[in-house]
């Protein structure tokens, strides 16, 4: 007995101690993929451009940081496959790469036109370490490597720079949307959707952005910035939607939370701001006589941030008309990106899967040909409701006064 | 392993025998007291060692100068003024009783009439007579007659009354138990004037036979458990008991473990609060640390305060303190498997600020850990058992190693500190050190698991703590009581305290049948119109100006 006890308790130890510490990783042996762009060299082989985050220069303080050295080093390998690239990469970097905290994918235009987004995809889906909630960018009219490539101000670390350019943009401009990987995939698997992706572009001189001397000065020349929504069709990128088109997209698919809207008055181009606060967009399909109807209905709810004409705001009607004109702002917004679409024959607004949702045993007729032949017909009945909430600490503008006493 | 120590134990057993046998005047002791006060005398020199501290007093009763008496007594552990004015004084002056005194009564009319003090006994033989000599109590011998008066005339120096170190309250009783077992049961009796207040005493130890008092309420508490305490007390066979941890470690009824089974406390408060919960106190002679059994886990989670305070505030104190334990009990081995094996489990943010102080660290995760509680436990360690006047020394070092300069050496990183730092306070703050002393124990054995295997190496210790503390019984009540096994009924003062009015029963397992403290309906009812209890008079007031 005692020597079985004993016998068992030696086991147990060596079991604890011959397994070693396997998966166990130190800090220092481990190199943080902040972002990761992929492009296609002219052999036909993928090229990745890894973001690795250099720590002493990105945390400060401590080191006093920053200043001398990058907080970003960027290292490029190819393969035939995104994972033969991923570890070919470890000839040139001396740590084991680690991709859970990768937040950023950047894919070529290029790649994304000609080869499609589809199967280079698979792999950050398999992954165990890479997260599906990384946010998924389109470079465009460059190389993704050159926005991986490029130091950036303020945030110092170029892929937190661009996830929170593109977050705050979507906040309160509304024209771009952060899509990550997952919502990318299942967008492209659904029928009844087809997936939209911000595009960025860089501004300058692309060499100069390598260098540390870009963020050394007040006027950064090199920057990045969000550019375009990339509108893609079967997986591949078909057509980029830009400025009020792209926030027609947006207002569709409910994503706008805070926006300015100009409108026109009395002759004069632009005079009034009108600031949306809130807004909720309701899409809703329904079959007539076997033809899908979509109807889209904007509760809108601003203030007026901005008058550059003499227009007086304590006058219930004037505020009317001004939400008559945002209503009608808004509804060509709509329809000018819902024309687009169609011209595309690309149901990036999910309207495929509101009828799926309203009548199913349509859907599964009208499934088959939906994005070529039912999305292109499909009629569309926009309905705007705009709201003036306040119109700011002023009701007349201070200069309506000087116009009348003269 | 388990025969192994039981072989052990016979061993020692056996060699207890024999030294006893050497040191104990066990084999006299049927020996009765002779009748010549010489030899008898004589007799208690020889058996002393001739030591100077016993004072032997020879005197005449009452003028009667052919019937020899003698006092003996032991200085230091009487108090001598009671010898001296009632005893000695009363002795040689009472001539009133001179011609009724002969050599047959003397003991009894000393008894009777003379001797002014309160506890007094006849004595036959040599080992009572010696123990009682030697717990402090005053020998009268006369000459001629083969019994000995014994007075209890225990006294002499002891510590006054004074406040707990160990268990500080802001709100509650000042007083703390002291060194000596009277003044500690007669704190408890104070609070509990109650004839069902039992006590039973017993002596313990050959050598020191240090006095220990049994403590429970009759009713209450539940008379098996009173007879398995009572057992396992008269079971302990060793020469001495200097401290209630003596007993506590003979009693306790699971020795492989770090978790105490048996609750300690220096508040009277505290002890009569278990009695009424049915518990058993065990005093010891020389401590002011009480034993209560049984005790439970959520046990050393409570503080006498809670009691006094507001349930809110006390429930809000006894989670901060259950959440304090396992901060204490994980927080290294969370550092060590979130920063060499989980990496993604840390944003990103705190993750690069981590790796880039880790950078110049030349060790791995674990060793600096190791390295950083290790310096910690030595200058606590340092800290507890100082000479006072070098204190300032430790306190001045310790920020070095602990601290700005250890980060600058670049032996540790700056997290590592704080990590270290607030498991240091989280076992400070444990409001028992018997249990915040186990988690420090068992840290160091989570931190080995969360080095081997991570996350999983932590639940996975974590999981074998509670079975181990689920296995742990005191006096038959499980450790983890009213947990597990659970019974909702009784779970009201546990991590949560009830409202006193909501506290019907008591806590389960541990008391008898009786178990109802308190009538119903105890929920105050203020008036239900909402107003002043005085509105009435105010009202009159009123109208009479």
């Amino acid at each position: 007995m005692n020597r079985k006890w004993m016998f068992l308790f030696l086991m147990l130890t060596g079991l604890a101690l011959t397994s070693g510490c396997w998966s166990k990783k130190e800090l220092t042996d481990i190199a943080f993929v902040s972002a990761l762009g992929i492009d296609k060299n002219e052999e036909g082989k993928y090229v990745g451009t890894i973001q690795l985050i250099n720590p002493g220069n990105v945390a400060g303080g401590l080191q006093g940081g920053g200043g001398e050295a990058p907080s970003i080093t960027t290292y490029s390998s190819t393969g035939d496959n995104i994972v033969e690239m991923s570890r070919r990469a470890s000839t040139k970097i001396s740590r084991r790469l680690y991709y859970s905290h990768t937040n950023l994918l950047v894919i070529n235009e290029e790649l994304a036109k000609e080869e499609g987004i589809i199967n280079i995809l698979d792999a950050f889906d398999r992954d165990p370490e890479f997260r599906t909630t990384a946010t998924i960018i389109i470079a465009h009219d460059s190389k993704a490597a050159d926005i991986v490539n490029t130091l950036t101000g303020v945030d110092k670390i170029p892929a937190n720079k661009v996830i929170k350019t593109l977050k705050i943009t979507e906040q309160r401009w509304g024209e771009h949307m952060e899509v990550s990987i997952q919502e990318g995939i299942k967008n492209l698997i659904s029928p009844g959707k087809e997936p939209v992706i911000t595009g960025f572009r860089m501004t300058g001189n692309t060499e100069q952005g390598k260098k540390l001397e870009n963020i050394q000065q007040s006027a950064v020349e090199e920057n990045i910035q969000a550019d375009g929504l990339a509108v893609f069709k079967d997986g591949k990128l078909v057509d980029w939607f830009q400025g009020e088109t792209a926030r027609g997209v947006t207002w569709i698919l409910d994503k706008i939370k805070v926006t300015d809207i100009n409108i026109s008055w009395e002759g004069e181009q632009e005079a009034v701001a009108y600031e949306v606060l809130r807004q909720k967009t309701k899409v809703s399909a329904n079959m007539k006589n076997g033809q899908p109807k979509i109807s889209i209905h904007v509760d809108a709810e601003g203030d007026i941030g901005e008058v550059m004409v003499p227009v007086d705001l304590t006058d219930p009607s004037v505020l009317l008309n001004i939400e008559k004109t945002v209503e009608k702002k808004i509804q060509k917004e709509i329809n000018d990106a819902i024309q687009r679409a169609q011209k595309n024959q690309t149901d990036i607004f999910g309207f495929g899967e509101a009828v799926h949702r309203s009548d199913p045993k349509a859907w599964k007729k009208l499934k088959q040909d939906w994005n070529n032949v039912h999305f292109p017909q499909l009629k569309a009945d926009v309905t705007v409701e705009a709201f003036v909430r306040r119109t700011g600490l002023r009701n007349k503008p201070y200069f309506f006064r000087m116009e009348s006493n003269q | 392993m388990p025969s192994f120590f039981k072989q052990r134990k016979k061993k020692t057993n056996s060699e207890d025998h024999k030294e006893s046998g050497r040191d104990q005047p066990n084999n006299r002791s049927l020996e009765f007291i002779h009748d010549s006060i010489s030899i008898n005398l004589d007799m208690i020199k020889q058996k002393t060692g001739n030591s100077s501290d016993i004072v032997i007093r020879t005197l005449n009763i009452s003028l009667h100068s052919e019937i020899k008496t003698a006092v003996v007594y032991v200085e230091g552990i009487v108090d001598s003024i009671s010898i001296n004015d009632f005893l000695i004084e009363s002795m040689m002056k009472n001539h009133a009783l001179q011609e009724k005194l002969t050599r047959e009564n003397a003991l009894e009319v000393i008894s009777n009439n003379i001797v002014a003090l309160g506890s007094i006994k006849l004595v036959s033989n040599w080992e009572q007579l010696l123990l009682s000599l030697m717990a402090g109590e005053t020998l009268i011998l006369v000459d001629g007659t083969n019994e000995a008066l014994s007075v209890g005339t225990q006294g002499g120096e002891t510590r006054s009354i004074e406040e707990p170190s160990t268990q500080v309250a802001v709100r509650g009783s000042r007083s703390g138990f002291t060194e000596s077992i009277r003044t500690n049961t007669a704190l408890v009796r104070r609070i509990i004037k109650n004839p069902d207040l039992w006590l039973e005493s017993m002596k313990i130890g050959k050598a020191t036979q240090t006095d220990v008092v049994i403590m429970y309420i009759n009713g209450i508490a539940n008379e098996k458990i009173v007879e398995e305490v009572r057992q396992r007390l008269k079971r302990i066979n060793i020469d001495g008991i200097l401290e209630s941890g003596y007993i506590e470690q003979l009693i306790e009824d699971q020795t492989m473990t770090t978790f105490p089974t048996l609750y300690h406390t220096e508040r009277p408060d505290m002890v009569a609060g278990n009695l009424l919960e049915g518990r058993i106190a065990i005093f010891v002679d020389g401590t002011p640390f009480v034993l209560i059994a049984p005790t439970i886990f959520i046990q050393f989670f409570q503080a006498a305060e809670d009691y006094y305070a507001r349930f809110d505030i006390a429930t809000a104190l006894r989670l901060l303190r259950v959440i304090i334990f396992f901060i204490s009990i994980i927080g290294p081995s969370a550092y060590i498997a979130a920063t060499t094996f989980h990496q993604e489990m840390l944003p990103t943010q705190l993750l690069i600020a981590i790796s880039a102080q880790r950078e110049a660290v030349p060790f791995p995760a674990f060793v600096e850990a190791m390295i950083m509680e290790v310096t910690f436990e030595i200058l606590r360690e340092a800290g507890i058992r100082m000479p006072r006047a070098i204190g300032a020394a430790v306190s001045i070092v310790g920020a070095l190693v602990i601290g700005q300069a250890a980060v600058q050496a670049g032996i540790v990183s700056p997290a590592m500190v704080i990590v270290v730092a607030i498991t240091a306070i989280a076992s400070f703050a444990t409001p028992s050190f018997a249990i915040a002393i186990s988690a420090r124990l068992i840290r160091f054995l989570f931190m080995i698991t969360a080095a081997t295997f991570g996350f999983y190496g932590i639940i996975l210790a974590f999981i074998m703590l509670t079975v181990h503390l689920c296995d742990l019984r005191s006096f038959g009540v499980p450790y983890m009581s009213p947990f597990a096994p659970f019974s909702p009924k009784n779970a009201g003062d546990t991590v949560v305290r009830l409202p006193w009015w909501a506290l019907k029963q008591r806590p389960p397992f541990i008391s008898n049948e009786n178990n109802i403290r308190q009538g119903k309906d105890q929920k105050p009812h203020p008036p239900t119109n909402r107003g002043m209890v005085n509105s009435h008079t105010r009202k009159s007031d009123q109208n009479e100006s």
